[in-house]
C-alpha cells in the first residue's frame, strides 16, 4: 500500500477543483498550478527512487485487494514516463504564461490543463484495464476541450474530427474490453496475463489482442494517424507541445503495456503486425515531413515517425530493444515539446507557420535559434544528445533480431528527420530577414520568459544525452519488468 | 579511467570555443583569432612531445567511462596513424588560423561564430582521429559534417551558400548514418566498439554473414566524407565557404577523415577481395575523372575543389593496393605492397601541405583582385612575386615535379601502381594493367591543370586593367603561412627522411599491425633519385604530353568544356531533391484528404482486415451456443423492435424523426436492460436518454433540414459494405467470445463481498461507489470537465475572431422555453409545476439515499433533481429561476468534485488506502432506516457535482443568443 | 439469447458506422450514440444472461447475475452522456460558424 501513487492523479484533480472556482484571478490561477505541478515533479522523482529502491509501489484503491478492486501500479515504466510527464507539462505552462492569451485562461485553460495531467498519469499508473479506459476518457474530454479553446473556424471544423474519431475509438476500447471479460471474466491487466497464459492465448484472444491495438495505434497515431496531423496543429502552441508531447505518447504507453504484459506469449500473431506498422509510419511520416512548408505540420509527422520508430522497438521484443524504446519515449516526450515550443516562439515572432514567409531570427534571436538547432540535432538522434542512447540501443535490438529493414528504415528515417527539421532552421534563422518581428522592439520581457522553458528543456535534453549511463540505469529497470512480465504480476497479485 | 593529456588534447579546442565568445567580448581591440592561435600551436606541439613515444611503440591509450552498461566509453588512443593525422590537423590548424586573421576583417565580419565553428571543428576532427571507441568516433563524425555545414553557410544571406550548406550536409550525413549501422554490425558480430579489440579479433568474424553488409556500409561512409565519386558533387559546392575554411576542412582535415577510415579498418577488412577492388577501383576512378574535370574549371576554387578530389582518390586508391599486403600474410612479397600505404602516407602530408598553400594563395589573389575567375585573370606575376613563388612551389609538387614533396610521392605511386601488376591474385595479371595505365594518364590531368592554374594567373598580358582595383602583394601576415608551407614543401622535398621514420613508419606499423614481428620496422628510407626507372620516364611522359595539351587547352573543346550536361550528377541530385518535396507533397495530399469520411473509413477497413485475418489464421475458435439463455417470446418482439427502429434511422429524412428513432432505440435498450436484471442501469439509462434527446432537439433545433444523402450509389455502397463488415465482426467476435470460457468472472466475490464488507445490499451501486469508486470518481471528473468545456465553448469568443450569430435565426424550443421573460400564457405550467417540482425533488432525495441497497443512487437522484430545476426554470423563466436560487452551478459543480475527492482523502488520514470507505446505520424521519456510510458522503458530492454540471449546461445553452 | 443479442449488437454497429459515414454531422452524431448503445447490449451480454436474480442481495436469490458489467455499463452511459453533450455543442457551435453541417465541405486547408 502506498497511497503516494494517487497523487499524480489526484493533486492534479484538487488543483483543478480550486483553479475551477477562480475563474478571473489568472495570476492567482498560474501560480497555483504552476507550484502544483512542481510538487507533483518532486512526488513523482521520489516515487521512481522508490521503485528503484524496492521495486514495483501498488495501491489498493479503497483497500480491495486486485483482481477485484481498482490497483494502481508504479513499475519504473509507468514511474519514469509520470515523472516526464510532470515536467513536459510544467515547461509547457511557463510557455502557456506568455502565449496563450488572456481569454483562454479566463476560460478555465489551466483547470483543463491539470485535468489532462490527471487523465495522463492515471492512464501510466492504472493497472485495470477498463480504469485505462476511464483515464483516457478523462484525458481526452480534456484533450476536446483544450483543442477547441477558442473556437476559431480551424479549431471548431478540426476538432470535430478529433473527436468523432476518438469517440469512435472510445468506443471499440470498451468492446475489446467487454470481449475479453466476456472470454477471460476479469479486469485487471496483472490476473489478466495470468488467465491467458493459462488458456494459452490464440484463438479469439488474438482477435481481442488485434482489436486492442487497434485502439491503442489509433491513439498513438501509429499507422491510424491520419487525424493527428490536422487536428494537432489548430489549437495555440503550448497546446500543441502538451498534446504532441503527451497524448500520443499514451497510446504508445497503452501498446508497451498490452503487448508485453498481456498479449506476449504470440509474437507472430502480434508483434509482426507492430513491425509492420511501425514500418509504414516511418515512412509515410518520413514523406509527411517534406511534404509541407507549415513549421506545424513539420514538427507533427515528425511526432509520427518516432511513434513508428518506438513501435519498431517495442515489435523486436528484445530487452535492448525494449530498453531503448523506453529510452527514446522518453527523450522524446522531452525533445518533441522543446520542438514544439520553439516552433511556437518563431511562429510569435515570425508572425506566420509558413517557412518561405520567415528568415533571418538569428541575427536578433541568437539564442532562440541555437536551441533550436540543438533540438533539431536532439531529435535526428546525434551523440551525445538525448536522441541517441534510444536510437542506438533500437537499432542493436533490431540487427540482432534480424529485422534488417526496419533497422534500415529508421536509420533512413532519421536523415529524413534531420533534414526536414534543419530546413526549418535555415529558413528561419538564416537568410533575409523576413516577419513581423521586424518592427516589433526585441528583448521584451515576454521574449525573455518565453524562452526560458525552451532553455530549460535544451539544457535537460544534453544533459540526458550525456548523462545516459544514469538514465540508462533506470531505464534498464523498466526493460527488466517489460521483457519478464512476471515480475508485474507478482508484484500486483502476491502485493 | 583518468581524464589522461591525451583528453585534454581533444577538449582543448571545445574549451577555447566556450570562452572565446566571451574574451572576444571583453577585449573588443584585438583580433579573436589572435586569441584562438594558441590553441592549435600548443596542441602542435604537445603532438610533436609524443612522436618520440610513438615511435618506441609506447602507445598511449586512455579511457573515461561514458555508457559503460552499452560498451560506450571515451576511449582516446594514439598510435602512428593517429598521430600523422593529429599532426595535421594541429599544424595546419595554426597556420589556417594565422592566415584567417589577415584574410577576414575584424570589422566586417561576424569574427566570433565563426572561430567557434573552426574551434569545434578542430575538437571534432581531433576526437575522430583519436578515438578508439566507434560509437565516440560516430558522434565526432558528425559533428565535423555539422561544422563544415555552419562553416559553408557563414554567409548565409547567399543562397549559393545554404545550398552547399545543405548539400554536404545531407551527403555527409547520410554516410555518417551508414558508418553507423556498419559500427553496430561490427558490434552484433563481436559485442564490442573498441576499434582495438575489433582488430585484435579480425579473424573470428571474417566469414559471419554480416561481416561484408558492414564492410560495405563503412566504406560508404569514408567515401562519402572523401568525396569520392560519385559522392564527390558536395565539395565543389562547398568552396563557397571563407578560404581559410576551404583549405582547412576541405583539402587538408575533413576530407581525409574517410582516408583515415579507411586506413584505420583496412587490418580488419584488409584481405577481403571486395574491399582490394572497392578502395582501390574507387580511388581510382576518382582520381582520373576528377583531375579530367579539374582542367575544365575556370574559377580557382573549382579547380582547387577538383584536384582536391582527384588527389584523394590517388591516397584512397594507394590505400586500396596497400591492402593487397594481406593476401600474403607477412614475408617479402606483401613487403612490397606495402610500399603502396608508405606511399599513401607520404601523399597525405604532401598534399596537405601543398593544397593548403595553393588555397591560400587563391585567397590572397582573390582578396587582390576580387576575382578567381581564371579567364579575368593573369599577369600577376609582376604584381605579387611573393605569391607567385608560392604558387609555383605549390603547383609543382602538386604536378609531381623535383625537386618538391610531391615528386617523391608521386614516384612512389606509380611504383606501386607497377607493382600491382605483379600480383598473382584477382588476375591482376591481365586487368592490372590498367592501374599504372589510368594512374598515368591522371597524372597528365593533374599536370595540365596545375600549369592552368600557375600560367593562367600569374603570367600572360595582364589584362589587369579591368579588375575593379588596383592588385598589389598581400601583406606579410597573409602570406606568412603560405611560404612556411612552401618551405616544409622544400624541405620534404629534399630531406624526405625527416618524415619517413618519425611518423610514415609508424603510422604504416598501425595500417598493417600482422605483417611485422614484434619490434620489427617497416623499410621507408626515402632516396631522391633511384636510377633511370620506369616511373622518370612516366614522368618525363606525364611532362611532354602535359605540356602539350596545356598548348592545346584552350582550343580543344574536350578540355575545355563539358563533355556532356544533360545527364550531371549534379542535375540528379537536385532532381531528387525537388522530387522530394514536390513528390512527398503530391504523396501525402493523396490520402491525407481532410475529408472525415475517408480517415474513418482507414480505420475501420484496417480494422477489418486485422481483425479478419487473424480470424482466419486462428484455429482454436470454438463456436458453443450450449450456454446460451433461451428466448422468450416478448424479448423477441422487442428485439425485432429496436433492429426495425435502428435500420429506419438512415432512411429518415426528417430531423425529428431520426433523433426520435434514435431515441426509442435507446428506450428499448433500457427494456432490455430491466430483462436483464439490471434495474439501475435502466433507471440511468432512461433518465439519460431523456436528457440527451432534450440536449438533441436544444441543439439541433436550428440546424437545416436533413437533406436526403445527394451521393452517389458508389458512395453509398462503400459506406454499406464498411458498415456491414464491422458488425459482422463484432457479431460473430462476441460469439466466439462468450461461448469460450474457461474460467469463472472475478464476479461471485462481489455478490458474496458486497454486504458484510461495504454495507451496501445494491451491489452494482456499492461496485460504483466502494469496490470501484474510484472510476465513478473519474467519471464524474469527466462529467464536470465536460460542462466545463461546454461553458467556456459557447462563452469565449476571442478579439479577433467575428461575432455573427446570423447562421442562428431560430432559438431552439427549449432555449425559447428558458428564456428570460416568461410567455403570458404558462400560468397553467406555473401552477402544475411547483407541485409537480416538490415531488420530483423529494423523489431525487429518496433515490439517492436508497442508492446503497435499492436501485438509485447519487447519480440518479441528482438527475432527477435537476430535472425539477428545469422544470423550474422552463415554468417561471430563467431569470426569475436565478433569482429564486442564486446560485453559480459552477461553482456548485466544483464543490461536489471536490467532496467526492475529500471523502477519498479522509482515508489518508487514517493511513489506508485511498478512497477506503467505512459505514454505519442510522435513523431519518420520514426515510425510515437507512445506512450512512462515507460512500454515502461520496455519493453526496456525486449528487451535487450531477445537478450542477446538468444545470450548467442547460443554463448556458439556454442563455446563448 | 446470447445469440439474437449479438446479432442486435451486429446491427447497431452495422447502422451506425453507416451513419458515421454520412455527410450530414447530425446523422454522424447519431451514429455515435447507437454504437455506444451496441457497445453496452456487448457489455450486457458479456454477463452471462438470465443466470440469476438481479444483483439486489434484498432480493435473497439464490444466484444473482454478474453484477460487474452493469456496473461498468453505468459508468460508460454517464461517461459517453458527458462526451455526447459536448460534441452536440460543439456541433453546434460548429454549425453557427462554418454555416454547413456536410462534414465533406469541412475538409480544412489539407491543401498546400
Amino acid at each position: 500500500m502506498n497511497n503516494m501513487l494517487v497523487l499524480p492523479l489526484l493533486l492534479p484533480l484538487c488543483t483543478a477543483a480550486i483553479l475551477l472556482v477562480l475563474k478571473n484571478q489568472i495570476t492567482l490561477q498560474r501560480w497555483i498550478s504552476a507550484v502544483s505541478v512542481l510538487i507533483n515533479i518532486v512526488i513523482t522523482a521520489m516515487i521512481v527512487l522508490q521503485v528503484k529502491d524496492d521495486g514495483i509501489q501498488t495501491l489498493h484503491m479503497g483497500g480491495w485487494l486486485p483482481p477485484y478492486g481498482i490497483v494502481f501500479v508504479a513499475d519504473m515504466l509507468a514511474a519514469l514516463l509520470v515523472l516526464v510527464t510532470m515536467l513536459v507539462t510544467f515547461f509547457c505552462l511557463l510557455y502557456a504564461f506568455t502565449s496563450i492569451g488572456e481569454e483562454r485562461e479566463r476560460h478555465y485553460f489551466y483547470p483543463f490543463v491539470q485535468f489532462l495531467l490527471a487523465g495522463v498519469s492515471g492512464s501510466f499508473l492504472t493497472g485495470d484495464l477498463f480504469n485505462l479506459f476511464v483515464c483516457f476518457e478523462v484525458m481526452l474530454i480534456s484533450s476536446y476541450a483544450l483543442i477547441v479553446l477558442g473556437g476559431t473556424k480551424d479549431q471548431l471544423q478540426e476538432s470535430i474530427k478529433y473527436m468523432l474519431i476518438n469517440i469512435l475509438s472510445s468506443a471499440l476500447f470498451v468492446a475489446s474490453v467487454a470481449y475479453l471479460y466476456g472470454a477471460v471474466g476479469t479486469l485487471n491487466m496483472a490476473h489478466l496475463s495470468v488467465r491467458i497464459a493459462e488458456a494459452g492465448q490464440g484463438g479469439i484472444l488474438n482477435v481481442i489482442a488485434m482489436l486492442f491495438m487497434v485502439v491503442f495505434s489509433l491513439k498513438a497515431g501509429l499507422f491510424l494517424f491520419f487525424w493527428l496531423p490536422g487536428s494537432y496543429r489548430v489549437p495555440p502552441p503550448a497546446v500543441m507541445a502538451l498534446f504532441g508531447a503527451l497524448l500520443s505518447k499514451v497510446g504508445l504507453y497503452a501498446l508497451i503495456r498490452t503487448f508485453t504484459l498481456i498479449f506476449y506469449s504470440d509474437t507472430a500473431a502480434t508483434h509482426t503486425w507492430l513491425a509492420a506498422m511501425g514500418g509504414i509510419t516511418m515512412v509515410l511520416g518520413a514523406i509527411g515531413a517534406l511534404a509541407y512548408q507549415d513549421i506545424r505540420k513539420i514538427i507533427n509527422y515528425n511526432v509520427i515517425i518516432s511513434v513508428g520508430f518506438i513501435a519498431f522497438g517495442l515489435a523486436v521484443m528484445s530487452k535492448e530493444s525494449l530498453d531503448g524504446a523506453v529510452f527514446y519515449l522518453l527523450h522524446d516526450m522531452l525533445a518533441k515539446s522543446l520542438l514544439f515550443i520553439l516552433g511556437g516562439i518563431i511562429i510569435g515572432l515570425t508572425g506566420t507557420h509558413r517557412l518561405d514567409e520567415m528568415g533571418g531570427l538569428i541575427k536578433r534571436y541568437p539564442a532562440v535559434s541555437w536551441m533550436l538547432f540543438i533540438a533539431v540535432l536532439a531529435v535526428a538522434g546525434i551523440p551525445p544528445l538525448s536522441g541517441f542512447t534510444g536510437k542506438l540501443l533500437i537499432i542493436e535490438g533490431g540487427f540482432t533480431e534480424q529485422r534488417y529493414w526496419l533497422a534500415a528504415i529508421s536509420l533512413a528515417s532519421s536523415l529524413i528527420v534531420m533534414y526536414s527539421l534543419i530546413r526549418i532552421f535555415m529558413k528561419a534563422c538564416w537568410g533575409e530577414e523576413k516577419g513581423t518581428y521586424i518592427e516589433s522592439p526585441t528583448g521584451r520581457r515576454s521574449d525573455w520568459l518565453a524562452a526560458l522553458p525552451a532553455a530549460c528543456l535544451t539544457i535537460i535534453v544534453i544533459v540526458m544525452g550525456l548523462g545516459s549511463e544514469w538514465v540508462y540505469s533506470f531505464v534498464s529497470v523498466a526493460g527488466e519488468t517489460l521483457i519478464d512480465p512476471s515480475i508485474y504480476i507478482e508484484a500486483v497479485l502476491k502485493g | 579511467m583518468s581524464l589522461s593529456l591525451l583528453h585534454i588534447a581533444v577538449l582543448v579546442p571545445f574549451l577555447f570555443a566556450v570562452i572565446i565568445p566571451v574574451l572576444g567580448r571583453m577585449l573588443r581591440g584585438i583580433h579573436i583569432g589572435w586569441l584562438v592561435l594558441p590553441a592549435p600551436i600548443a596542441l602542435f606541439v604537445y603532438f610533436l612531445t609524443c612522436i618520440g613515444n610513438v615511435q618506441r611503440g609506447e602507445l598511449i591509450q586512455e579511457s573515461i567511462p561514458w555508457i559503460p552498461s552499452l560498451n560506450v566509453d571515451f576511449t582516446v588512443y594514439l598510435d602512428g596513424l593517429s598521430l600523422l593525422f593529429a599532426l595535421l590537423i594541429s599544424g595546419i590548424g595554426s597556420l589556417v588560423v594565422l592566415y584567417s586573421i589577415f584574410y577576414l576583417e575584424k570589422d566586417e565580419e561576424a569574427l566570433g561564430p565563426f572561430y567557434v565553428y573552426l574551434l569545434l571543428f578542430m575538437g571534432a576532427m581531433l576526437g575522430v582521429v583519436l578515438s578508439d571507441n566507434v560509437i565516440v568516433l560516430y558522434g565526432f563524425w558528425e559533428l565535423t559534417s555539422l561544422t563544415s555545414f555552419l562553416l559553408i553557410a557563414f554567409w548565409n544571406k547567399r543562397e549559393r551558400s545554404l545550398y552547399g550548406a545543405l548539400k554536404s550536409m545531407l551527403i555527409t550525413v547520410l554516410g555518417g548514418l551508414a558508418m553507423l549501422a556498419g559500427f553496430v554490425l561490427l558490434y552484433v558480430m563481436t559485442g564490442t566498439f573498441s576499434i582495438r579489440d575489433l582488430i585484435a579479433g579480425a579473424g573470428d568474424i571474417a566469414d559471419h554473414a554480416l561481416f561484408l553488409p558492414s564492410m560495405l556500409l563503412i566504406l560508404l561512409g569514408a567515401f562519402t566524407k572523401s568525396a569520392q565519386f560519385p559522392f564527390h558533387i558536395w565539395l565543389p559546392d562547398a568552396m563557397e565557404a571563407p578560404t581559410p575554411v576551404s583549405a582547412y576542412l576541405h583539402s587538408a582535415t575533413m576530407v581525409k577523415a574517410g582516408i583515415y577510415l579507411v586506413a584505420r579498418f583496412s587490418p580488419l577488412y584488409a584481405g577481403e577481395e571486395l574491399w582490394f577492388w572497392l578502395v582501390a577501383g574507387c580511388g581510382l576512378t576518382t582520381l582520373a575523372y576528377a583531375s579530367y574535370r579539374a582542367i575544365k574549371q575556370t574559377d580557382l576554387k573549382g579547380m582547387l575543389a577538383f584536384s582536391t578530389i582527384s588527389q584523394l582518390g590517388l591516397i584512397m586508391s594507394l590505400l586500396g593496393l596497400g591492402s593487397a599486403a594481406a593476401f600474403y600474410n607477412g614475408g617479402a612479397e606483401s613487403l612490397i605492397y606495402t610500399k603502396a600505404t608508405m606511399a599513401a602516407m607520404l601523399h597525405l602530408v604532401n598534399h596537405a601541405v601543398f593544397k593548403g598553400m595553393l588555397f591560400m594563395m587563391v585567397g590572397i589573389v582573390d582578396h587582390e583582385t576580387g576575382t578567381r575567375d581564371i579567364r579575368k585573370l593573369g599577369g600577376l606575376m609582376r604584381l605579387m612575386p611573393i605569391t607567385f613563388t608560392v604558387a609555383l612551389i605549390g603547383t609543382f609538387s602538386m604536378a609531381g615535379l623535383p625537386p618538391f614533396g610531391g615528386f617523391l610521392s608521386k614516384e612512389m605511386f606509380f611504383t606501386a601502381m607497377l607493382n600491382i601488376t605483379k600480383l598473382e591474385l584477382l588476375n591482376m595479371q591481365t586487368l592490372g594493367v590498367l592501374f599504372p595505365i589510368i594512374a598515368w594518364l591522371a597524372s597528365i590531368c593533374t599536370f595540365v591543370y596545375c600549369m592552368l592554374l600557375l600560367f593562367r594567373t600569374f603570367t600572360g598580358r595582364g589584362n589587369v586593367s579591368n579588375l575593379h582595383r588596383k592588385p598589389h602583394e598581400a601583406p606579410f601576415g597573409m602570406l606568412a603561412s603560405p611560404i612556411m608551407l612552401a618551405a616544409l614543401a622544400v624541405v620534404f622535398g629534399l630531406f624526405p627522411n625527416i618524415l619517413s621514420y618519425t611518423i610514415i613508419e609508424p603510422a604504416m606499423a598501425a595500417i598493417h599491425p600482422s605483417m611485422l614481428a614484434e619490434g620489427a620496422k617497416f623499410r621507408v628510407s626515402i632516396d631522391f633519385w633511384h636510377g633511370w626507372t620506369m616511373e622518370i620516364y612516366m614522368t618525363i611522359g606525364v611532362i611532354a604530353i602535359g605540356a602539350l595539351l596545356y598548348k592545346l587547352q584552350s582550343r580543344t573543346v574536350l578540355l575545355n568544356r563539358p563533355l556532356f550536361t544533360a545527364p550531371s550528377l549534379n542535375g540528379m541530385y537536385n532532381a531528387g531533391l525537388r522530387m522530394m518535396d514536390k513528390g512527398s507533397n503530391r504523396m501525402t495530399r493523396t490520402y491525407m484528404t481532410g475529408s472525415l469520411r475517408h480517415y474513418v473509413i482507414y480505420i475501420f477497413v484496417f480494422l477489418l482486415v486485422a481483425v479478419g485475418m487473424t480470424l482466419s489464421k486462428q484455429s482454436g475458435i470454438i463456436f458453443d451456443f450450449s450456454a446460451f439463455a433461451p428466448m422468450s417470446l416478448y424479448e423477441g418482439i422487442i428485439l425485432a423492435g429496436m433492429i426495425a427502429a435502428v435500420i429506419a434511422i438512415p432512411f429518415s429524412q426528417s430531423r425529428m424523426l431520426s433523433i426520435l428513432l434514435t431515441g426509442t432505440a435507446g428506450y428499448l435498450v433500457t427494456l432490455f436492460f430491466v430483462i436483464f436484471r439490471a434495474p439501475d442501469l435502466a433507471l440511468t439509462q432512461m433518465i439519460v436518454e431523456t436528457v440527451s434527446v432534450a440536449l438533441f432537439l436544444l441543439c439541433f433545433y436550428h440546424l437545416p433540414k436533413l437533406k436526403k444523402e445527394d451521393a452517389k450509389p458508389r458512395f453509398k455502397a462503400v459506406n454499406l459494405l464498411v458498415a456491414l463488415g464491422v458488425g459482422t465482426v463484432m457479431t460473430v467476435v462476441a460469439l466466439a467470445a462468450s461461448s469460450d470460457r474457461p474460467f469463472e468472472p472475478i464476479a461471485n466475490y462481489f455478490i458474496e463481498e458486497s454486504y458484510h464488507l461495504a454495507g451496501g445490499k445494491n451491489i452494482v451501486n456499492v461496485i460504483l461507489v466502494d469496490f470501484r469508486g474510484f472510476d465513478t470518481m473519474l467519471e464524474i471528473v469527466v462529467l464536470c470537465i465536460a460542462s466545463f468545456a461546454i461553458y467556456s465553448l459557447i462563452k469565449l469568443k476571442l478579439p479577433g475572431e467575428e461575432t455573427d450569430s446570423s447562421a442562428l435565426i431560430k432559438r431552439s424550443l427549449l432555449a425559447q422555453g428558458l428564456w428570460s421573460e416568461p410567455r403570458s400564457n404558462d400560468v397553467i405550467l406555473k401552477t402544475v409545476a411547483k407541485p409537480a417540482i416538490f415531488i420530483i425533488l423529494l423523489f431525487s432525495i429518496y433515490l439517492f439515499f436508497a442508492g446503497h441497497n435499492n436501485p438509485g443512487g447519487g447519480f440518479i437522484g441528482g438527475l432527477m433533481t435537476s430535472a425539477a430545476l428545469v422544470l423550474m426554470a422552463m415554468a417561471f423563466g430563467l431569470d426569475t429561476f436565478a433569482r429564486l436560487i442564486p446560485i453559480n452551478f459552477r461553482v456548485f459543480t466544483a464543490i461536489g468534485i471536490s467532496i467526492a475527492f475529500l471523502t477519498g482523502m479522509g482515508s489518508f488520514l487514517f493511513d489506508v488506502p485511498f478512497l477506503t470507505h467505512t459505514f454505519g446505520h442510522f435513523d431519518l424521519p420520514l426515510l425510515g432506516s437507512i445506512e450512512l456510510a462515507t460512500a454515502t458522503l461520496f455519493d453526496l458530492g456525486v449528487y451535487i457535482n450531477v445537478v450542477g454540471i446538468t444545470m450548467t449546461i442547460i443554463t448556458t445553452i439556454g442563455r446563448d443568443r | 439469447m446470447e445469440f439474437y443479442m449479438a446479432l442486435a449488437i451486429g446491427v447497431l454497429f452495422t447502422a451506425g458506422v453507416y451513419l458515421i459515414l454520412s455527410k450530414s454531422l447530425l446523422r454522424i452524431i447519431l451514429g455515435t450514440s447507437l454504437l455506444t448503445h451496441g457497445v453496452h447490449m456487448l457489455l450486457l451480454t458479456m454477463s452471462k444472461l438470465k443466470t440469476g436474480a438481479a444483483p439486489l442481495l434484498g432480493e435473497k436469490a439464490d444466484a444473482y447475475i454478474d453484477p460487474v458489467p452493469q456496473a461498468l455499463i453505468l459508468t460508460s452511459i454517464v461517461i459517453s452522456f458527458g462526451v455526447t453533450s459536448l460534441f452536440l455543442v460543439l456541433a453546434y457551435k460548429a454549425y453557427q460558424k462554418l454555416k454547413t453541417d456536410n462534414m465533406e465541405e469541412l475538409r480544412g486547408e489539407e491543401h498546400e
